[in-house]
């Protein structure tokens, strides 16, 4: 034996058992499910669960919180799929149309679809509890019901184009594009939709969604880690 | 067999570009196209006073009768209507055009509160009902130049102001209200007597009908009464009947007031500095805040702290008035509006404004006007939105349902509601089409 201690070093060397080529990728199955849906010719937030967050999904669509879109659209034609990519139908003139008229049609379809909302809520009308609810403005539908709109203003108007933003509670694009097309008809012209975009679903606004640039692991958990508590108050507040 | 031109599958881009291109532009709106005014009506019809005669008399032998209109229904007029009246069972509807009939009636006429309207079978006895809204033949000097500015229908009576000959009245006179010497044993039905008011100290530019009273307001904001004073609705300072419009005292001596309301047996006036009077019933806690008395027979000023106060609207049990900020106040007996816990209070309660439709997405939204049946409510926003309401005696809400609504709700009109007229059982409104 010679002289001093002997230290042993651990070294790491890469084991051929390890490696992904080897052992197959990381996740085989993965279970993910959609939100509400959001067809081929819109764009926007469009909410994904993955494995467990499938249970939250369900529940998240129990809770029947507003969707936001950004619809656009365009005076003076009128197709037969109501968007701008669709068979013509008809061209109609629309210079008589001003930024004035269009708020006034925006605000009977507001009001029209307030009185929905209490009615399609199953709440006794007759109640106090009614009353307390309504001006606090908290009655909505919790279970389902044909499309609300609850909010819609305009963002922009520059003939013929014009910006809505709408405020909706179990609506489909199609339903949306379609009221473009009757926004036109009242108008006494005619109008198709050219974009719907969902700005918002329930709790993730657009700042939450990931562009395509960042579908990767990383992001995708990071997003999940910050939606996560938003969610959980949500969650907490209208299901208790 | 295909010829030999024509594409041989689904158009191409440019070919679907170049068709559209060519496509013929259609015109709905020309350059004249303007906003038009109507009128809409809803609630019970059987007495004519919808001024539908197929609800009452249907068109086709098939065809039931209908009773009660719930929604809101269109009612053709040759005219533009700028002044409507609902009286308990018939309804008057006044134009201020320059042509010669002016003012329209339908509904009830036992008492010829819609004037003398000639029997087509008897030339000589007139109709009791009347289920189209017909003209009513007022004797005016000169008719091609008065104008009508504002018409009032009380329980069996009626009021017209015009802008330069005074006031019509016609209808019953039992109880004077008609501002006329009350004769013993008139028969009213029938009855070919308008009588005409021109005594007052200054141009009248309100008048009112209670339910068996008239109120005159004048442009120097005095006040003049007649009729029935049993309840001191008059407000003349004793109970009798007064046949001769008189002006009122009492606490809106001196005070120039700016509107005055009246349906039921309690009236209210507003001054130009906000206060509010009031006189006549307070069975119903209507005047509670000032004294304990059911009666009181000489205008009392409300002290109410709820902000300077722009228009008041007077019911049957019931009153409501609006603030210059836009909020809306009730008190009284009855469904008020604030859930089914309120039945009653003599203190002002404000009704929540996002009841009207104001929240964060839209916070600029006011209520302009408020108005009183005898037992229902309604309030006009600055967006041209009506709601309603109170008790839905015979669908007089137009909800479109049959129950009594506890809070504010929408009645969904196709157009921007101008101004409406509350009666007992139906309700009348004047609106613009949106475009």
């Amino acid at each position: 034996g010679g002289g001093g201690a002997v230290e042993l070093v651990a070294a790491r060397v890469p084991v051929l058992a390890d490696h992904p080529l080897v052992r197959g990728p990381r996740f085989k199955k993965l279970k993910i499910g959609a939100g509400h849906r959001l067809d081929v010719k819109a764009s926007g937030v469009f909410v994904l669960g993955i494995g467990h967050g499938n249970k939250l999904l369900t529940d998240l669509h129990n809770c029947h919180l507003t969707k936001v879109y950004t619809v656009g659209g365009l005076f003076g034609k009128a197709t037969d799929d109501f968007s701008d990519t669709g068979n013509l139908v008809e061209k109609t003139t629309f210079d008589h149309i001003t930024r004035e008229k269009l708020e006034r049609i925006l605000a009977v379809i507001q009001g029209t679809n307030q009185k929905a909302l209490l009615t399609y809520s199953n709440i006794d009308m007759k109640t106090q509890e009614a009353y307390e609810l309504a001006v606090k403005g908290l009655i909505r539908p919790m279970g389902k019901s044909p499309p609300i709109i609850t909010a819609v203003r305009c963002l922009q108007f520059a003939l013929p184009e014009f910006q809505l933003e709408i405020h909706c509670l179990h609506e489909t694009q199609q339903y949306l594009r379609k009221m473009v097309h009757e926004i036109g008809l009242e108008l006494k012209s005619s109008a198709v939709c050219t974009r719907v975009r969902r700005t918002r679903d329930g709790v993730f606004t657009v700042d939450d969604a990931l562009p395509r640039t960042q579908w990767n692991l990383q992001s995708i958990q990071e997003a999940i880690r910050n939606c996560q508590l938003k969610v959980e108050t949500e969650l907490e507040k209208t299901l208790g | 067999r295909r010829g030999l031109c024509g594409a041989a599958g689904p158009p191409s881009t440019r070919q679907l570009r170049e068709a559209e291109e060519a496509a013929p532009v259609f015109q709905y709106a020309g350059k004249a196209a303007r906003r038009k005014d109507r009128v809409f009506v809803w609630g019970f019809s059987y007495s004519g006073a919808l001024g539908v005669p197929s609800f009452v008399r249907p068109d086709e032998g098939w065809k039931k009768p209908r009773r009660i209109q719930t929604t809101p229904y269109r009612l053709e007029t040759e005219e533009k209507i700028s002044s409507a009246a609902c009286g308990y069972g018939f309804t008057l509807l006044a134009s201020n055009t320059r042509d010669i009939t002016k003012v329209w009636g339908m509904g009830l006429n036992k008492d010829s509160q819609l004037g003398f309207q000639r029997s087509r079978r008897d030339q000589t006895k007139g109709y009791e009902y009347v289920l189209e809204p017909s003209p009513i033949p007022l004797p005016l000097e000169k008719p091609q130049q008065t104008r009508v500015l504002q018409v009032s229908c009380g329980r069996a009576h009626s009021l017209v102001l015009t802008d330069s000959e005074g006031v019509f009245t016609m209808g019953n006179n039992s109880y004077g209200q008609c501002g006329r010497k009350v004769v013993e044993d008139e028969i009213y039905s029938g009855s070919h007597l308008i009588h005409q008011l021109k005594e007052f100290d200054s141009r009248v530019v309100q008048v009112v009908c209670g339910q068996d009273h008239s109120l005159f307001r004048t442009k120097k904001g005095t006040v003049y009464a007649c009729g029935w004073g049993a309840d001191g609705q008059t407000g003349l300072g004793h109970y009798n009947i007064t046949s001769v419009p008189t002006k009122l005292h009492g606490d809106i001596a001196g005070v120039n007031i700016i509107q005055v309301s009246s349906y039921g047996d309690c009236c209210l006036a507003v001054s130009d500095e906000g206060d509010v009077f009031g006189w006549g019933n307070s069975e119903y806690l209507q005047l509670a805040s000032v004294t304990e008395t059911t009666q009181v027979n000489v205008p009392r000023h409300l002290p109410f702290k709820i902000g300077k106060v722009k228009e008041a609207a007077c019911g049957g049990t019931g009153n409501v008035v609006l603030t210059e900020e836009g909020n809306v106040f009730v008190w009284g007996y009855g469904i008020l509006g604030k859930g089914p816990n309120l039945i009653e209070t003599a203190v002002p309660e404000m009704i929540p404004p996002s009841l009207f439709g104001q929240s964060d997405f839209s916070p600029d939204i006011r209520v302009a006007h408020v108005r009183c049946g005898l037992s229902q409510f309604a309030a006009l926003t600055n967006r041209g939105e009506l709601f309603v309401w109170g008790k839905n005696l015979r669908g007089c809400l137009g909800t479109g349902r049959m129950e009594d609504q506890y809070f504010p709700w929408r009645v969904t009109v196709p157009g921007e509601v101008v101004d409406v007229a509350c009666g007992v059982d139906h309700m009348v409104s004047m609106v613009r089409s949106f475009t």
